[in-house]
C-alpha cells in the first residue's frame, strides 16, 4: 500500500515535519493589528439626505405630467399631505400618530397607497415610477416639531423613491 | 512535645504542610490554565482581527461630528460628498468647526454667517477657477433642535449660492450620540 509518510530508515535522519509557530511574535503582531484597527475603526457611519432648496434657486424642473407633494407639520403628531396633480387638482390627506414612529409608519403606509392614487403599475419598479411621477416634495416645518422628525419624514419620502426634497420654514 | 519518627511535631506543622500541598496543587493548576488561556486568547485575537478587518473602511471621514451633537437617524442616507460643514447645536452655530454665533443671534442678524459662507465660496472659486460653484454644503444639526430653526437656517443658505444641502444623518435605524 502506498504511504505518504517518510520511510522509517530515512525519517530518522529527516527533521520533524511538525512546524511550530513562535507564539510570542504572533501574539505581538495580532495585538498591534487590533490596536491599529480599533483606532481607525468607524463606529458611526454618517450618511447624507440631500435637500435642494426650491425657493430662490434653480430647483428641479417640474414636467406637465408630474405631481407635486406638500407636507405640512400641523404638530408633532400630525402631518397634512397635499398632492397636486398635473391638472392642478389637489388631493388632501392627513397622517396622524401618537408617537414619531407611528406617524412615520402611517406616512409610509400612505405613500405605499399612492400606487393606486397615481395609477402606477404595481408589477414594475414602484419606487422608480413614483420618483418620476412625483417631481418634488416640500416639507414645511413647525415650531415644536424636532428636527429628528423632519429628517424621519424626508427619509420616508426618499425610501419611496421621491428624491427631490425641499424644506420650507413656517412663518411663525 | 510529640515525636513522629525522628521529627518533632511542633504546633502548626500540619497546617504548614497543608498550605504547601495546596500551593503545589495551585501551581500545577495555574500552569494548565495558562496554557489554555493562551490558546483561547490567540483565537479571540484572530477573531477580533478578522471582524475589524471586515468592518474596516478605507473611505475618508468627511465629517467630524461636533461634540454634544446627536444626529438624527435615516435609512436612506447616501454617501457624503466633500463640502463645508455647518453645525447647529444647542450651543450655537459652527462653520467648519469654528464658532459663528448663537443660533437666535444669527437668525436675527445673519450677516456674520453670510460673510463666512461668502468667504468659503470665494476660496473654493479661487482654487477651482475653471469650475462652476457646486453650491453644496453639509449640515449637521442636533435631532432635538426645533425643525423650524433648522429650516430657517437652511432658508438662509441659497442667499450665498448654497442650494444643495446635505443633511448629515446616522445611517441605519439607531441615532448616535
Amino acid at each position: 500500500m502506498a504511504s505518504a509518510g517518510p520511510s522509517p530508515q530515512r525519517g530518522a535522519r529527516n527533521k520533524s515535519l511538525d512546524a511550530e509557530i513562535n507564539l510570542v511574535p504572533f501574539i505581538d503582531l495580532l495585538s498591534m493589528c487590533i490596536c491599529f484597527l480599533l483606532m481607525t475603526a468607524v463606529w458611526m457611519e454618517i450618511g447624507a439626505l440631500q435637500v435642494k432648496q426650491l425657493v430662490g434657486t434653480d430647483g428641479p424642473a417640474t414636467s406637465a405630467n408630474s405631481y407635486e407633494m406638500d407636507l405640512k407639520f400641523v404638530n408633532k403628531s400630525k402631518v397634512e399631505v397635499n398632492l397636486t396633480g398635473p391638472t392642478k387638482k389637489m388631493q388632501k390627506f392627513t397622517v396622524e400618530g401618537s408617537t414619531s414612529e407611528m406617524l412615520l409608519g402611517n406616512l409610509g403606509t400612505l405613500l405605499s397607497g399612492f400606487v393606486n392614487v397615481l395609477k402606477l403599475n404595481p408589477a414594475a419598479d414602484v419606487k422608480n415610477q413614483m420618483g418620476k411621477t412625483i417631481s418634488v416634495a416640500r416639507v414645511t416645518t413647525k415650531t415644536g416639531v424636532p428636527y429628528g422628525d423632519l429628517v424621519g419624514v424626508m427619509d420616508r419620502l426618499r425610501e419611496h423613491g421621491i428624491i427631490n426634497l425641499g424644506v420650507i420654514p413656517s412663518r411663525e | 512535645m510529640a515525636l513522629v519518627g525522628t521529627h518533632e511535631l511542633k504546633v502548626g506543622t500540619f497546617d504548614k504542610h497543608l498550605l504547601k500541598r495546596n500551593q503545589k496543587k495551585k501551581a500545577k493548576k495555574r500552569l494548565i490554565i495558562a496554557g489554555l488561556t493562551l490558546t483561547s486568547m490567540v483565537d479571540m485575537f484572530s477573531l477580533l482581527v478578522i471582524f475589524l478587518l471586515q468592518t474596516f473602511s478605507t473611505s475618508p471621514e468627511l465629517v467630524m461630528v461636533t461634540k454634544g451633537l446627536s444626529l438624527p437617524a435615516a435609512i436612506s442616507g447616501r454617501e457624503l460628498d466633500d463640502a463645508p460643514v455647518l453645525s447647529l447645536s444647542k450651543d450655537g452655530i459652527f462653520l467648519d468647526q469654528k464658532p459663528v454665533g448663537k443660533t437666535q443671534e444669527i437668525l436675527a442678524d445673519p450677516t456674520p454667517l453670510m460673510k463666512k459662507l461668502a468667504d468659503l465660496r470665494d476660496l473654493w472659486q479661487r482654487s477651482h477657477p475653471k469650475d462652476k460653484f457646486n453650491g453644496m454644503i453639509s449640515l449637521q444639526a442636533d435631532r432635538d433642535l426645533p425643525s423650524n430653526t433648522v429650516g430657517q437656517i437652511i432658508g438662509l443658505l441659497p442667499g450665498q449660492a448654497y442650494s444643495t444641502v446635505q443633511l448629515a444623518v446616522v445611517s441605519g435605524s439607531g441615532g448616535g450620540k
